[in-house]
Parts: structure tokens; sequence; C-alpha cells
């Protein structure tokens, strides 16, 4: 199939978390937190993303994007309640995320959000956040293309847990080239999209293990402190994706030619999205 | 210890100054197809198929794919593509008399008739190496046709009315060891009773028969959601946007999300259906929201906008 006549629209998904144990792949602490990141920094990053995008609604002069865009940010919307459900699950397990959470809210709704600015330049502060979130949603159609496929089963991981990262995977990836496209559509220099990547990447990976960190700290379990050599094993087992393999997908944004649609993947998530629990039984 | 993005935001802040020179405006981006009906015929009762050419090659499409039609009125509606992806030179897309936009298909267009398109794009790829096994009701089987061409293994089981509500039957001939015709209402459980365990399905047609599928069959289910029913009888009530600004009534037939998108196109939404959130806002002079898509109200209701 061709890779970018897919039409995007939200799914209307709901999960039980009432039987996802706390550490949802067993005897994997590290693993379970740092997937478990995602549900602190989700959240209030596709709240972030939803704002920017419709800030940049206006400015959008081609018909078919702004279609991709409208479904984009449906699609994002869902994806931060779901995680939210999750977020809340740890709360009820007696793991307070609210501290690390509030930090991640001042990031995007503060250092990021809408500032008081003579309009020429907000408008540039609009393109420079769209660049941050084309490199951001880069990563996440690279974890989604991973996520498809790692071996999260065989490890025992809780089935509700697996459907909600492959069902928000396969839309990741379903949707990849959304920012990309906004992004080059309202500016498109090169310097800044190079720019948003040399930043969005180490800041990404930063927030990862500083969470991982937290969690694993805040654990009533106490499993102990994230090890580097934990995680490497991990990655071997494919259970988290490898640095070099991050390291290289960072590398392959950088060209000038580049374009998402090229990274392939859609036949792996629409394929997956007719199996998801989650998404078969939403009718809309 | 977040803080140490501080001077992250301020090096963006210092490029967003800078980068005002350099900026260049948004060239606009014009996705119409103009096309031609070429060919129009009754493919059974109620249903005409329209075939439409630019006199070129038209954009590539696979099975599964739509376009968006312009009607003479303005009103645009999705038709599957149910001809040969592999001619290059026509769409086929063929229409049911169910409402406004498909009765304006059936009394206004005709052959040598200018038509606009968008498209093709697909909701509903066709994905794997199956087996598949295609479920079509009724003016369902349009983009199921291809599909069946398209997988050469592949299994049509088709359902209607009866018989001369069908249309394509005749195409449809050739490919009889592959396809099953149902009459009446059949059931999801002998609708798929021919299915391979672990197959594929395919399923196009009204939402309670795609509710039995999705609920009868394990395996892989592929289907075309939903889009928001249409209002047919809400009452009329009004929105100011702000207080003290202007007033938008809405009617008994649309959404208060459809009113706002006539005045302020910038509106943020999506899903249309209440469930995304997106073009949620606050009630003055309560602490309430309102969600415009699917939310109605008696009298005026005064938003944060």
């Amino acid at each position: 199939m061709s890779e970018p006549n897919l039409v995007l629209a939200p799914r209307d998904v709901a999960f039980d978390w009432s039987a996802v144990p706390a550490h949802w792949v067993p005897g994997e602490p590290l693993v379970t937190h740092v997937m478990n990141t995602l549900h602190l920094v989700l959240p209030e990053g596709e709240r972030w993303f939803v704002e920017v995008f419709g800030q940049a609604l206006p400015h959008i002069r081609d018909e078919r994007l702004r279609q991709d865009v409208i479904g984009f940010i449906g699609q994002e919307a869902v994806h931060a309640e779901a995680h939210q459900g999750a977020a809340d699950h740890l709360a009820a397990q007696g793991m307070n995320p609210q501290p690390f959470i509030d930090q991640v809210s001042w990031l995007f709704r503060t250092l990021l959000g809408h500032r008081d600015l003579p309009a020429a330049v907000r408008h540039q502060w609009l393109l420079e956040r769209l660049a941050l979130i084309a490199a951001i949603e880069h990563f996440t159609a690279v974890l989604g293309r991973w996520v498809l496929e790692a071996p999260l089963e065989s490890a025992g991981a809780d089935p509700t847990m697996v459907d909600l990262l492959r069902w928000h995977g396969a839309e990741e990836v379903e949707h990849r080239s959304v920012a990309y496209d906004l992004y080059m559509h309202l500016d498109g220099r090169w310097s800044r999209r190079v720019r948003a990547m040399v930043v969005a990447g180490p800041v990404l990976g930063w927030l990862f293990a500083r969470s991982a960190r937290w969690l694993m700290a805040n654990d009533p379990q106490r499993p102990g402190g994230p090890r580097l050599r934990d995680a490497r094993r991990a990655a071997r087992r494919g259970l988290l994706p490898s640095l070099p393999a991050l390291l290289r997908a960072t590398w392959r944004y950088l060209p000038p030619s580049y374009h998402p649609s090229a990274d392939g993947g859609t036949e792996a998530a629409v394929a997956y999205l007719a199996t998801s629990p989650a998404a078969r039984a939403a009718a809309r | 210890m977040f803080g140490l993005l501080r001077p992250v935001a301020a090096a963006h802040l210092w490029f967003s100054r800078r980068g005002v020179r350099g900026h260049r405006p948004v060239p606009a981006v014009d996705r119409d197809l103009p096309l031609t009906v070429v060919d129009r015929r009754l493919e059974a009762v109620d249903v005409v198929s329209l075939t439409l050419a630019s006199g070129s090659d038209l954009p590539p499409w696979e099975p599964g794919c739509h376009l968006d039609v312009r009607l003479p009125s303005g009103l645009r509606r999705q038709y599957s593509l149910c001809g040969d992806p592999a001619d290059r030179r026509t769409y086929r897309i063929a229409v049911r008399r169910v409402g406004e936009a498909s009765a304006q298909v059936h009394s206004s267009v005709r052959i040598g008739d200018p038509i606009t398109v968008q498209g093709p794009r697909t909701a509903f790829p066709l994905v794997g190496a199956g087996p598949h096994v295609f479920v079509a009701g009724g003016i369902g089987i349009t983009p199921l046709l291809p599909m069946l061409r398209a997988s050469p293994a592949g299994y049509l089981v088709y359902c209607g009315r009866s018989l001369d509500s069908m249309p394509f039957l005749d195409e449809l001939a050739d490919l009889r060891d592959r396809v099953r015709v149902l009459t009446g209402i059949p059931s999801a459980e002998e609708i798929l009773s021919s299915a391979p365990a672990g197959a594929s399905v395919y399923a196009c047609g009204p939402p309670p028969m795609l509710d039995a599928v999705r609920a009868a069959w394990s395996g892989p289910v592929h289907f075309e959601r939903f889009s928001p029913p249409p209002i047919v009888d809400g009452d009329p009530f009004e929105v100011q946007l702000g207080a003290g600004g202007p007033v938008v009534p809405v009617s008994g037939v649309e959404s208060a999300l459809t009113a706002l998108r006539r005045v302020r196109p910038e509106t943020v939404y999506s899903c249309g259906q209440g469930f995304c959130g997106t073009c949620r806002v606050r009630v003055l002079s309560t602490d309430d929201t309102f969600l415009p898509c699917t939310e109605r109200a008696t009298g005026r209701v005064v938003l944060d906008l």
C-alpha cells in the first residue's frame, strides 16, 4: 500500500486498569518503570501538542493537511486521557506520581507554553514549537514501530498494558507524517528542523532516565536503583529499545530529503489495530 | 532539576526573534481534482454508478480508497472507489439513494457534468497476505469489489435485502466460486460460517451488521468506523461567543460545533462525537464546560470564546 493516503481519526477506546499489577512486566521493575514514564510525561505532553496544533490550524492553507491535523489532534487527545488513566492507576497502587507530573506540567505549560510576544515573534515561537513536536513525533513513531514488534507477551507483560502501548504505537505510526508535514508547510527551514532534533533527542532521553529513576526510588516495593547494566540486558532481550537503534533513528531524521513516510510501518499498524481489543471495541 | 531546561527554552525564544527575518508566506495548496462524468448507470434499485475522468492519468489508488465528492449544492460526501485500480484514466463510484446528498446525485448529476473531487484517500486499507474474507452489506459492496479482485484467494459474502437491491452481481459472475450471496438479514454466524480460522475479515455495511460481525469473529476485523450520525430533530438554541460577543444561532439539524465553525473556522475540534474533548469550552458565569460537538442547550449559552 502507498503510505501517505491514510485518513486519520481518533478511536473511542477504553481500558480497564483494575487487574493490572504494579510490576506489569513480571520481575522487570526497570522495564516497567521506563515504560511507565509514558504515563507521567505523555498526558501533559500530548495536551501541549493539541494546544500548539490548535494554534497552527488557522495558518494552514492545504485542505488535506488540515484534515490530517484535525485527526492528529483527536488521536493525541485520546492518547493523553488513556495514559492519564494508567497514571491514576499508579497512584492507586500507592505510588503518587504527582510531584513528577507537576514538573512535567511546568515544562510544557510554562516553559513551552504561550508567551506574550510581538505578533511576528509569537508566530516564530509557534514554528519553533512545531519543529520540536515534529522531532518528538519522529521518536514516537520509532517507538511505535518498536512496541508493535517487541516480545512483550513472551515476557509475561500484562495484556491490557500491552494493548494500550500497541494501540498508541500503531496510531503514532499511522500519523507519523503529520507533524513533519505541518512544520514543512508552515516553515520548512532545515536549520530549525535540525536544531529542534538536536534539542529534542537528548532532552527526551534525559526525561526518560530521570522519570525511571524517580519511579524506581518511589516504588513502594523498593526494587533498588536503576542500573545501566539492567537496561542493556533488557534491550538485548528486546524489552527496551536499544540506544544504538535510537541514535541511528535520530541520524536518519537529519538529511534535507528525509520524509517520515519512507520509514514505513503502516501495514503493521493497520494489522494490529484490527486485532487490538481496545481499537476493535471502539465503534467510533 | 527541570530548571536546567530554562536556558534551552530561552535559546528557542532567541531563535524565534531571529527567525522573523527569513520568514516566507505559506503557499496555498490546491487539492481539487476537476473531473467530468463520462458514464452513469443504474446498477440496482436506487443505486447509480458514476464513471469520472479528466482526460489525463488520475492519481493512483488502492482497494478501500474513497473520493471526497463536492456535489452541485456544495455538500461534500465520501464515496468508495469501486472500479479497477489498474485503469488510470477513470474512477468509478456508486451511490445508493438514502439522504439529501445521494438524492442530488440521483436527480441532478448527468453524463457530461463537471464534478470536483478530492483524494483518493483511504480509511480502509487492505493489508497482509490473507486469507481475507470480505463481508458486504448492500452498498457496502463498493470498497470490497476491488479488494476481492486484489486478493486472489479472497472470499466474499455479499448480503442484501433482495437480489434486485444488490448492485454489481453481474460483475461478480466470473468470480462465482469465491462469492456467496445471502439475502434477507443473515446472522453473523451464517455470514462467517465459511470463513477459515485466522482469516482477516473486512466488513462494510450497515452498523448492526458490523456490530454483529465484530462480536462474532475473534480474528482480525477491519471496518470503517462510524462518522457522527446526522442531527435531525434537535431543538434550536443560541451560543454567544463571550459576554457581549456575537450570538450564533444553532438550528435543529446541526451541532453547536457546526454553527461555531461558520463564524470561527479556526475552532479546534476532532472526533465530532463527544469523546475526544478537543472542542470543549468553558461556560461563562458557571464553572461548567460545554462540548459543542454533541451537547445542546436551551435558550442561550455564553461561552468563554
